[in-house]
């Protein structure tokens, strides 16, 4: 059984994505059990994506972004943003901690820090995973 | 033999029977068709014999059995069974049915705090009736239960719309709503940019009274939560969704747009990708009060 | 042998109950009660929630009377806010309200109640109902459903939505009328006049006629009443003063909001439906048949008998010649069907009443309101009885508290006791059959739970 938290990553391409690409590249380690899932942007992202991963077992979300006034879409992480408040305020509602869904904005040059960010975001979520498991919803 | 037709009504409020007598003469020319086996609104097929109380439920066979309200109690599951059973197509008929409607608001807590307010009793330990406590531990809609032919929203459906599927399941022809969401066939002035702020109905819209509903402009443009983005359509058929010809904004009465939808995320979803203030709402919660089974509301956890 | 004999479900009534009656080793009567298992818990998931979503929310407790619960909160949210309605606002809260009582009683009384009198209460059940009332008399029964239709189109046509209503909003209404729409309603409404009027007469001869004794005697009990009088004592649907009667006829006035120091309510295990009995008269209650206490009826008949006269003239020359049968106050519980279809032309007459009204189009019918921490007590009568919502908010104009007395919770008790002396005049020696079983339900029909 893996050890390591489950975490999906919805990466944008130009960015985030474009970064982990450069931390493979450059040999920086993160957790393996990091999934990246590459979006065109991170505004794409619907809420009910975030759900469903962490419906279907995701020990946690991430969306990682273009920072704020780099988007390539100009405004789509905008609209990430303010999705990512809806999730943000929604999640305890529907029964998770909200340790477990981060929004981060990554550029392209900065691979060091997305690495970190994947660490960081596997602890926490290694720390939750000693507290009782929250029961998944019934469907989607 | 004419076709029968089996009625049945669990956590109901009895809406969806009114608005199928509303259809009047609609409805008199069917029932020169069909026969009505059971129907305990109207006629007096009993589910036991009076000899002795208890026993097997006795419902009638039926080519279409229609069931409204949701799933609440141990009767009303045991009922619900026997109508699969008997019942070669079964109809899910109205929200409550279909989605929970405003019956699964209670899910929002556990079923002993919702006994202790109800029956709360000037003198501490009232207690609670017998018969309550047969009570599930939460309100749920009939397919969550029990496998389901076809479903019908709406609180209440539109008396056409349950003709129209009568009808339908009569001639062995597929039946489906007409829209997609109640947006679609709402009249009102679309500029795509609105007010940013939403604000409670604490006044009434902007329009002018002499005009028509074409003439107003759209009640979520104005800064009023309306959850018509969200909601499956077709509540006034081909015109004007009811609560706008009121001027009022529309609440979600016949749930999601698709069968799974989740109506709370979709509209904050639908509010901040439009830059509205999603944080502007009070009781985000009670967007899913026409779609709370499927385990979307439940009680807060406490937080550690 | 101790038997339980039950009818369950009870049918023809407009929601879930069952009856079950207990006999003695002699098969005589000893016990007999109705059990209504239904528990939604409006007053919990009401708590939170903005006050001024309550009347949207609310209207669903009940699928035929949805007007009602929908403008007894909008009253009692007004009263939280502390704003007063603009005028125009109440006329056409009140045109709705009474509107909503013409289809109500068209269904109850040809659609659930007349089979068993038309058809007789021992037929064959698969007739005695409105399907076997069309095929007896298809011409009487086209009219009742294009009138019971009538009524719900005309209010749908201007307020949205007939089953469960959005148009009563805290402040006022949601909308003004339109010239048009005031002729349009007043046309329609001399039609439902007509019908109503010729309604009680079909009554008269084809119905009450034929069971002169029943209606005095089957379910029939003595017990106090509580309806609405305005400040002349004449029937008021929309609003006024309770009224609480004696059963010796002696009444006392008061307003809603001071219900509590009047009613209170009393939790039976075997009965989820709560009971209420009069707490003033100061003799406690009690269920006993030989001798009841602190029971009184709500619904029609207590309505007619509470108040002095009717302020419609059609209305009261029938509550004239019905006082003269009958008396003041009438116990005999199959009257409600009477007391019903007497009640149905003053709603008609006062539909007309408002519409004649000049200020029912004018256009400023809501008055902006605030939240507010307050506490608000609104009441109507519906067709079932006096409806009472009671709201308590915080702060933020959102709800801490609720306590809802519905109209057949006052009906609860009196029911119990009516099916208990209907039962035991109908079985002996533990010899039931059908058209007893069918006699008893009527007893409970004729409260049209």
């Amino acid at each position: 059984m893996n050890s390591q938290p489950k975490i999906i990553a919805f990466c944008c391409n130009w960015c985030s994505y474009a970064a982990a690409d450069l931390a493979g590249i450059s040999r920086l380690q993160y957790p393996g059990s990091i999934r990246i899932i590459r979006v065109m942007c991170s505004g794409m992202v619907h809420p009910e994506m975030v759900l469903h991963a962490l419906n279907k077992g995701a020990d946690g979300v991430m969306i990682i972004g273009c920072p704020l006034g780099e988007c390539h879409y100009i405004k789509g992480n905008e609209m990430a943003l303010a999705r990512a408040e809806v999730i943000a305020d929604t999640l305890e509602d529907q029964g998770f901690d909200s340790e477990r869904f981060q929004v981060a904005w990554v550029s392209s040059a900065e691979p060091e820090r997305l690495a970190e960010i994947f660490r960081e975001m596997s602890a926490r979520l290694a720390v939750l995973r000693g507290t009782p498991q929250v029961e998944a919803v019934i469907g989607d | 033999m004419r076709p029968r037709l089996s009625f049945e009504w669990l956590h109901a409020c009895s809406g969806c029977e009114i608005a199928l007598l509303n259809s009047g003469e609609l409805l008199l020319g069917l029932l020169e068709r069909v026969e009505i086996v059971h129907f305990p609104l109207l006629m007096d097929h009993k589910y036991t014999n009076r000899a002795d109380g208890e026993g097997e439920l006795n419902l009638p066979e039926a080519e279409i059995g229609l069931v409204s309200g949701g799933v609440a109690s141990e009767e009303h599951l045991a009922v619900l069974r026997a109508m699969r059973a008997r019942c070669r197509t079964l109809v899910s008929l109205g929200t409550c049915a279909t989605h929970g409607g405003i019956p699964a608001l209670r899910n929002q807590w556990p079923i002993a705090t919702a006994l202790k307010t109800v029956y709360a009793g000037p003198e501490e330990g009232t207690p609670i009736p017998d018969t309550v406590l047969a009570s599930l531990d939460r309100v749920y809609s009939i397919d969550e239960q029990v496998p389901v032919d076809v479903s019908l929203p709406g609180c209440p459906p539109r008396p056409e719309s349950i003709i129209e599927l009568l009808e339908a399941l009569l001639a062995e022809e597929s039946f489906h709503l007409p829209c997609k969401s109640v947006c679609e066939t709402c009249p009102t002035i679309r500029t795509g940019k609105g007010q940013q702020k939403v604000r409670r109905f604490l006044a009434n819209a902007e329009y002018d009274p002499e005009k028509t509903v074409a003439e107003m402009r759209c009640l979520l443009e104005q800064g009023l939560l309306c959850m018509g983005p969200v909601t499956a359509g077709g509540c006034g058929g081909k015109d004007a969704p009811l609560c706008i010809r009121a001027r009022v904004p529309c609440r979600g009465c016949y749930g999601p747009v698709r069968q799974g939808g989740n109506q709370l995320l979709d509209m904050l979803n639908a509010l901040a990708s439009n830059g509205m203030g999603h944080r502007d709402i009070v009781d985000r919660r009670s967007l899913l009060r026409f779609s709370g089974a499927h385990g979307l509301l439940k009680p807060l956890r406490e937080r550690k | 042998m101790n038997q339980v004999i039950s009818i369950h479900p009870v049918t023809r009534i407009e929601g879930h109950a069952r009856i079950d009656i207990h006999l003695d080793e002699s098969g005589q009567v000893c016990d007999a009660r109705v059990g209504i298992a239904a528990l939604r818990g409006f007053e919990q998931f009401v708590v939170g929630r903005p006050a001024e979503e309550i009347p949207r929310i609310v209207n669903r407790i009940c699928g035929i009377c949805p007007w009602m619960h929908h403008l007894a909160a909008v009253k009692a949210i007004d009263g939280c806010f502390g704003v007063t309605p603009a005028p125009a606002g109440h006329l056409l809260r009140e045109l709705c309200q009474v509107l909503a009582h013409i289809h109500d009683k068209i269904l109850h009384f040809f659609f659930l109640a007349a089979p068993d009198f038309v058809l007789g209460p021992a037929g064959d059940y698969a007739v005695r109902n409105i399907m076997g009332l069309v095929r007896q008399e298809p011409e009487l029964a086209a009219q009742v459903v294009r009138m019971r239709q009538l009524a719900q189109m005309m209010l749908e046509r201007f307020a949205g939505k007939a089953i469960h209503p959005v148009a009563g909003v805290v402040g006022g209404f949601a909308k003004p009328m339109r010239e048009e729409e005031r002729q349009g309603l007043l046309a329609d409404s001399r039609i439902l006049l007509d019908f109503a009027s010729s309604a009680l007469d079909y009554a008269k001869n084809r119905v009450f006629s034929r069971f002169c004794d029943g209606l005095q005697s089957l379910g029939t009990i003595t017990t106090g009443f509580l309806g609405t009088v305005d400040h002349q004592g004449a029937l008021r649907l929309y609003d006024g003063q309770l009224r609480l009667m004696r059963p010796d006829g002696t009444t006392v006035d008061f307003p809603a909001n001071e219900y509590e120091r009047y009613l209170a309510e009393q939790v039976e295990p075997w009965s989820s439906a709560k009971m209420v009995y009069a707490r003033s008269w100061g003799e406690g209650f009690s269920l006993d048949p030989n001798a009841p206490r602190g029971v009184y009826r709500v619904n029609t008949l207590a309505r007619i008998n509470v108040c002095d006269r009717i302020a419609t003239p059609r209305a009261q020359a029938e509550l004239e010649a019905f006082r003269e049968q009958f008396g003041r106050p009438a116990q005999g519980t199959l009257l409600y069907h009477w007391a019903r279809l007497i009640e149905l032309v003053y709603a008609c007459e006062r539909t007309l009443e408002l519409l004649a009204d000049d200020r029912i189009t004018d256009p400023a019918v809501r008055i902006p309101a605030t939240p507010r921490a307050g506490r608000g007590i609104g009441h109507v009568e519906a067709p079932r009885g006096t409806l009472i919502h009671d709201y308590s908010t915080d702060d933020n104009g959102c709800i801490t508290r609720a306590n809802l007395i519905v109209g057949t919770t006052h009906n609860i008790a009196p029911m119990n006791l009516s099916v208990r002396q209907a039962a035991a005049s109908l079985i002996s020696a533990g010899e039931v059959d059908d058209e007893m079983l069918n006699r008893i339900e009527m007893a409970v029909r004729a409260y049209d739970p």
